[in-house]
């Protein structure tokens, strides 16, 4: 009873491979300037990184140009200036330890 | 430019840096390559990149090709070896696929004309898709491609008697698969 049912499977098996065999996929589509596209990617990952760099060039131009917008429309004033606030704040510092006596 | 006719030369010639020459090599053999990948895919897409894969590793080879045998059996083993990786990829992405895609309607091929036999390769793609990759791999070209052991274990880099125990393995699968007494 076992084996008839393996013997069925077998041959429902044999019988679609050998179907199958018979249908090749098409492959036509892809073949069509397949060589183009293949040479495409190879020199594609044949390109150094600095190669990439000049695609960078319209980014910085656009954030130097907003960079000066900044500066010109937004000019900064003397509290807002780093070395002024360090100055202000060692002067705090000194006044504090003078009234407390330290 | 006069394009060399032995397939050995244009190897020399495009690991010189004759991009010409490589171009050359892929317009002759890309039949074989997308052939052999055709079993794999599952659709153009897929045969595309397993197509560009394919040369793009032989492409970075290159340089090791000895020349001993023929190109296009070194091309086809390479092809073979691409399309194992993505059936081994493929099964890590598939973990979960469900069991529907064995129980969607088919009709029965035994009609035996075209529409059957494709009929008859969908059936057995779909039952596939449950094997093992190396088993699937197994299946196509020794029962599919109707290669010879031999063939088969150059193909894979397998022994001999590797083969033979995976095919029957899969081929055991395969049945239990269709027959619908799989547990996998």
């Amino acid at each position: 009873m076992n084996d008839k049912r393996q013997d069925r499977r077998d041959a429902e098996l044999d019988r679609l491979l050998d179907l199958a065999r018979r249908d090749s996929p098409d492959i036509s589509v892809v073949e069509r300037n397949f060589e183009t596209r293949v040479m495409a990617r190879i020199r594609e990952g044949r390109e150094p990184w600095y190669a990439w760099a000049w695609r960078l060039v319209p980014v910085f131009l656009t954030l130097t140009a907003l960079l000066v917008g900044w500066i010109l429309f937004f000019p900064s004033t003397g509290s807002e200036d780093p070395g002024t606030m360090i100055a202000s704040g060692i002067q705090e510092v000194a006044l504090v330890d003078y009234l407390t006596g330290e | 430019m006069a394009v060399p006719s032995e397939d050995a030369d244009l190897v020399r010639s495009a690991v010189a840096g004759d991009d010409e020459a490589f171009a050359e090599l892929v317009r002759r053999h890309k039949g074989t390559a997308l052939r052999i990948a055709s079993r794999f895919a599952r659709d153009h897409a897929e045969l595309e990149d397993l197509g560009q894969e394919t040369f793009l590793r032989i492409y970075r080879d290159l340089r090791t090709f000895r020349g001993d045998a023929p190109f296009v059996h070194w091309m086809s083993r390479i092809a073979t070896h691409v399309c194992y990786d993505a059936l081994r990829k493929r099964r890590r992405e598939e973990k979960t696929v469900s069991l529907e895609i064995l129980s969607a309607p088919v009709a029965d091929p035994s009609t035996g004309n075209a529409s059957s036999a494709r009929q008859a390769r969908l059936i057995l793609e779909r039952a596939m898709s449950r094997l093992k990759p190396e088993e699937r791999l197994v299946i196509t070209l020794f029962e599919l491609e109707d290669r010879s052991v031999r063939e088969v274990a150059d193909l894979t880099g397998w022994s001999e008697n590797l083969v033979k125990v995976r095919a029957f393995r899969a081929r055991q699968a395969l049945k239990r698969i269709i027959g619908g007494d799989d547990e996998r």
